[in-house]
């Protein structure tokens, strides 16, 4: 068998080919956030090429010929077992089953090889044997098997090429040796934290540094605080925190915290208690491009707590191999509840009160695409979820708020209905029957002077969850039947119905490009209703005008409500190249809009402005008009 | 389209959905005005609904699809023309019930600033007579008789009260002007056909029912798996099946509930259109209306429950509601000024257009043939039922 008739067979799997091609690099297949473990290969060899992200890279470069087959890929497709925990992984959060595109591979390179299909040998590379020195000759590679893995993501705005290699240093020696060799040899590099990269940023033609092998992490609980190497995922250290009694803020699950502290900046729920850039951390340590090391709180160290409100690369772009960020308190009577809005405005003002009295430790308010994706177990599920809040509920928007008993207590003084921990949980594991049960026609039909004032009755939660009941079959009922089972167990463990895990660890969220990816805008401004309607018009209106999805994602107020961050989504069909183009246009307007309103406001700071500046003053980046 | 048709608006709602199967029924000629709903043309929806009310109306049965926000209806010249040359009589039945004070904007938007263009259109016309379809509860807040004259109160219960009470005003002012005839009904709450049970909305004494039977179930299941939480609050499976609830409905002084069936009202309506010199003011509601032990009673019996007891004055502070109570109160909060209401609505004029005519007593028999079709019709969400 040829290359070409290897290309035919796999792109004849159609339904293979479109898996393969829809995986959003989120990661998620790199981390345990299920309980069941993950890829055995991938922990062993820890390339992404060898989790099911990259088999799934790997399978489409095959498919369209982009790549021959190496010895890599056999090693690659090999690895895998077919143990199957990918897919409860994968379908979790992308309602993907990745195994059926291993099982296709592997039938598909066996064919190959049965019928005389040859393997192709990568010629020597001086440079990759000096490479190999550095960090062991398992530790480095430029198969282009593996290269397929770190060569693109579904960013529509970026033309990707094939990095010439890829190296997983596991020490910041060996990343500053590999920066003094890379430079003086001319090549480009880029690191990556945990392998991946999901919009577009971390990409090269040259080498891709891959952290993920650093997966230090020092607790000193005598100062609140654990340094954490590059590879340490958000997921992982909040884990590791949480068993100390302790909560750091983070980003998402897969998230890398050096990675993401520094590139754009920490963005997370807890931001109104916890804050947004230097905030998130104590201390870093970098390697510059000199391939010299400095850590922030030297007195000779470049100052990167500027904040510069354009598109200039950084000065001082440097590798961070090590961040200490913060311990902080977690209480043990902390819960959390939703707040019911139908209208944005009055969301916004209920979140600016709550941020200004300082109530509450996490608070976003979440539109009805994120609430319908997070919520919904499947794609199908989501539209009906949208559906029942949105409009039959007219709940378009909630206010998810964590606190301890003080807290909660304020908001119910507040006078605001709400959906607490135990009505949360009931109407979770019901979704499914949601729409189809007399309940919701019974709340539908209760109209009251107060909006979902039935929320204030105190033994509605009890209620609910005779009418409903609580068993976590009834929500999986849609899902597939083969993985039914997992997930029903799953489901019925506590912490994936709590509000505060579920904040903290934020393993839902991981499903907001599940049907499709986006394309977020992502900005501060002030806490002005009237501005952040105009600009949100502005979105929808060029959406309309672009014909592509654009959707509210959230708002979490910032210092004491002074400020916000707001995130708006184009989300586009990444198969369909015309609505690539019109997705790069609408992104195009959007952020020029974001631009035109900063001129006439000066308060708008985007978050494409600071990229590479994440770690930058909170102050400088929300407040300073003068770079 | 000659002249003589009856332009009827709301005929895809409760009350103007019978009102037109009478009208086509005595032989005339319905223009209907009104919107699409969603996706949904005019026309396909009093298709659906014809065929619901089983009659054939062949070519008495004119759709005409306006945007009631917009001058001349947000027709062309030449359609609004030919809608003025067609025009006759003219019965406004169009309304949005809701009672809730959040919906206001809609609600006003409804009953009383698409009415300009309505107006509009019986002046341009020159309008034999204009009918107003308005409610018994125009009359507001307030104790005693209420006679069948213009509203004279400034308090109303809810936002669908008043804006019905302002239409009222706004259509005698614009009648008047124009020299056009006005009648102004006012049902008070209507349920099913009286002899078929047929309804097309399952709100008012529906929903309190469909609210007992809701929490009946929730509670019949709960017994039905061991009844922990249930036996706690003292509800329990009696030995001949039936479920005992207690549970006290708190009202706040004696009185009853007005309820007409809807064959009364169109009969009624039929009578004030067809008579000679029908303007004015008509009460078309009930003299003897049930209370709340009587309703108790019947939805008892009929839902295979027990223990529901009637209580007036204010809840003792100590006294707390079980949930099935405070469940219920919730549910028919915005009933709760109709469920034992002591006004008394003066019947004089309507009874001397239609001296014949009287409202049939709210028996058991027709309780349960009106709730028997909308369990049937699983409360108007059944496939096919009219939107």
């Amino acid at each position: 068998m040829d290359k070409n008739t290897l290309v035919e067979s796999m792109n004849a799997d159609k339904e293979i080919l479109e898996t393969a091609k829809s995986c959003g690099h989120y990661a998620m297949c790199k981390i345990d956030f299920l309980g069941c473990g993950v890829c055995a290969s991938g922990l062993e060899k820890h390339y992404v090429s060898f989790y099911p992200q990259g088999r799934m890279d790997l399978y489409a470069a095959l498919a369209e010929g982009e790549i021959p087959v190496t010895r890599k890929c056999l090693e690659i497709t090999e690895g895998c077992n077919l143990c199957g925990k990918c897919d409860y992984n994968c379908y979790f959060s992308s309602e993907l089953r990745p195994s059926k595109v291993m099982k296709a591979l592997k039938a598909h390179i066996a064919d190959y090889l049965n019928n005389g299909g040859g393997i192709v040998d990568i010629p020597h590379d001086g440079l990759l044997v000096e490479i190999k020195k550095i960090v062991g000759e398992e530790w480095a590679s430029n198969d282009p098997a593996i290269l397929a893995a770190y060569h693109h993501d579904l960013c529509p705005h970026v033309e990707f090429h094939q990095p010439r290699y890829v190296v997983l240093p596991q020490s910041k020696e060996e990343i500053a040796a590999l920066i003094r060799l890379l430079r003086v040899q001319g090549v480009n590099y880029v690191a990556r934290g945990n392998g991946a990269s999901s919009h577009g940023l971390a990409f090269s033609d040259g080498a891709v540094l891959d952290l993920s092998r650093m997966k230090t992490m020092d607790f000193d609980e005598k100062n609140w605080s654990v340094t954490v190497g590059p590879g340490v995922s958000a997921f992982e250290v909040q884990k590791a925190a949480q068993q100390r009694g302790y909560r750091v803020n983070t980003a998402e699950p897969a998230a890398n915290v050096c990675a993401n502290i520094m590139t754009s900046g920490l963005i997370s729920t807890y931001a109104p208690s916890f804050g947004i850039g230097a905030d998130n951390y104590i201390d870093a340590e970098f390697i510059g491009k000199d391939g010299e090391y400095f850590r922030l709180n030297e007195l000779t160290a470049p100052n990167l707590f500027s904040f510069q409100n354009n598109l200039a690369e950084p000065e001082h772009l440097a590798i961070c191999v090590s961040v200490t960020i913060k311990l902080h308190p977690r209480m043990s009577d902390e819960a959390g509840v939703l707040v019911p809005f139908d209208s944005l405005a009055k969301a916004l003002d209920f979140s600016k009160e709550c941020a200004a009295r300082r109530i509450g430790l996490a608070i976003v308010i979440l539109g009805r695409e994120f609430i319908s994706t997070f919520l919904a177990p499947t794609k199908g599920l989501a539209t009906d979820v949208k559906e029942i809040f949105s409009l039959r509920l007219g709940m378009p928007y909630l206010v998810l708020l964590t606190g301890d008993t003080h807290a909660l207590r304020s908001v119910r003084d507040m006078g605001h209905p709400l959906i607490n921990q135990k009505l949360f949980k009931t109407l979770y594991l019901n979704i499914p029957k949601l729409k189809s049960s007399g309940w919701l026609d019974m709340l539908e039909g209760v109209s009251n002077d107060q909006l979902f004032s039935y929320l204030k009755l105190p033994q509605l939660p009890d209620l609910a969850e005779m009418a409903l009941g609580s068993s976590s079959a009834t929500l999986t009922r849609d899902i597939d039947p083969e993985l039914r089972p997992f997930f029903t167990k799953l489901y019925a463990k506590p912490e994936l119905t709590n509000l505060v895990w579920i904040n903290t660890f934020r393993i839902y969220s991981s499903r907001y490009c599940r049907a499709n990816p986006s394309v977020s805008l992502v900005f501060y401004l002030p806490i002005d209703n009237a501005l952040i309607r105009e600009i949100q018009e502005g979105f929808d209106a060029i959406a309309a005008k672009h014909r592509v999805k654009g959707e509210f994602g959230f708002i979490t107020p910032l210092d004491c409500g002074k400020r916000c961050v707001f995130e708006y989504d184009f989300y586009f069909n990444h198969l369909d190249p015309e609505e690539k183009v019109r997705i790069q246009e609408a992104a195009r307007e959007a952020g020029a809009l974001l631009d035109d309103y900063d001129q006439k406001t000066g308060v708008i700071r985007q978050v494409r402005y600071l990229v590479n500046r994440g770690c930058c003053r909170t102050e400088n980046l929300l407040y300073t008009t003068k770079g | 389209m000659g002249k003589k048709n009856i332009v009827l608006t709301g005929a895809t709602g409760f009350l103007g959905a019978f009102l037109l199967e009478g009208l086509l029924e005595r032989g005339y000629r319905v223009i209907v005005l009104g919107r699409p709903a969603g996706e949904t043309k005019l026309a396909e929806r009093l298709t659906n609904l014809v065929r619901w009310l089983d009659i054939v109306p062949g070519d008495r049965l004119l759709p005409f699809e306006v945007d009631f926000a917009k001058q001349h209806l947000g027709l062309d010249e030449k359609k609004y023309a030919e809608l003025c040359e067609s025009t006759g009589k003219i019965i406004h039945c169009a309304s949005d019930t809701s009672f809730a004070e959040h919906n206001r904007t809609r609600v006003e938007a409804a009953n009383v600033n698409s009415l300009s263009s309505l107006l509009e259109l019986a002046g341009d016309a020159h309008a034999e007579h204009f009918y107003y379809i308005s409610t018994a509860y125009a009359a507001g807040v307030c104790q005693g008789l209420c006679r069948e004259t213009p509203v004279g109160t400034a308090r109303f219960t809810n936002v669908y009260e008043e804006t019905k009470a302002k239409a009222e005003g706004m259509i005698s002012q614009s009648c008047a002007a124009c020299g056009i005839p006005l009648a102004i009904l006012r049902p008070s709450i209507v349920y099913g056909h009286s002899r078929s049970g047929k309804s097309l909305r399952f709100n008012a004494l529906y929903y309190c029912v469909k609210s007992l039977m809701y929490i009946r179930d929730i509670f019949a299941k709960d017994i039905a798996g061991g009844g922990e939480r249930s036996g706690k609050w003292g509800f329990r499976r009696d030995a001949d099946g039936a479920v005992y609830l207690p549970l006290a409905v708190w009202l706040p002084e004696r009185g009853g509930i007005n309820l007409i069936p809807v064959d009364y009202f169109v009969a009624t309506t039929l009578a004030v259109l067809e008579a000679e010199n029908s303007g004015g003011i008509y009460h078309i509601t009930c003299d003897d209306p049930p209370d709340i032990p009587i309703l108790i009673n019947y939805a008892e019996r009929f839902l295979g429950i027990r223990g529901i007891r009637a209580v007036w004055g204010a809840p003792a502070k100590k006294e707390a509601a079980n949930p099935a109570e405070e469940l219920f109160a919730k549910f028919i909060e915005q009933y709760r000024p109709y469920l034992s209401d002591r006004r008394v609505f003066d019947r004089s004029r309507i009874k001397r257009i239609a001296p014949n005519l009287s409202t049939p007593a709210f028996t058991y028999d027709i309780f349960e043939r009106c709730m028997t079709y909308a369990i049937a019709c699983d409360w108007g969400k059944m496939p096919g039922f009219p939107e």
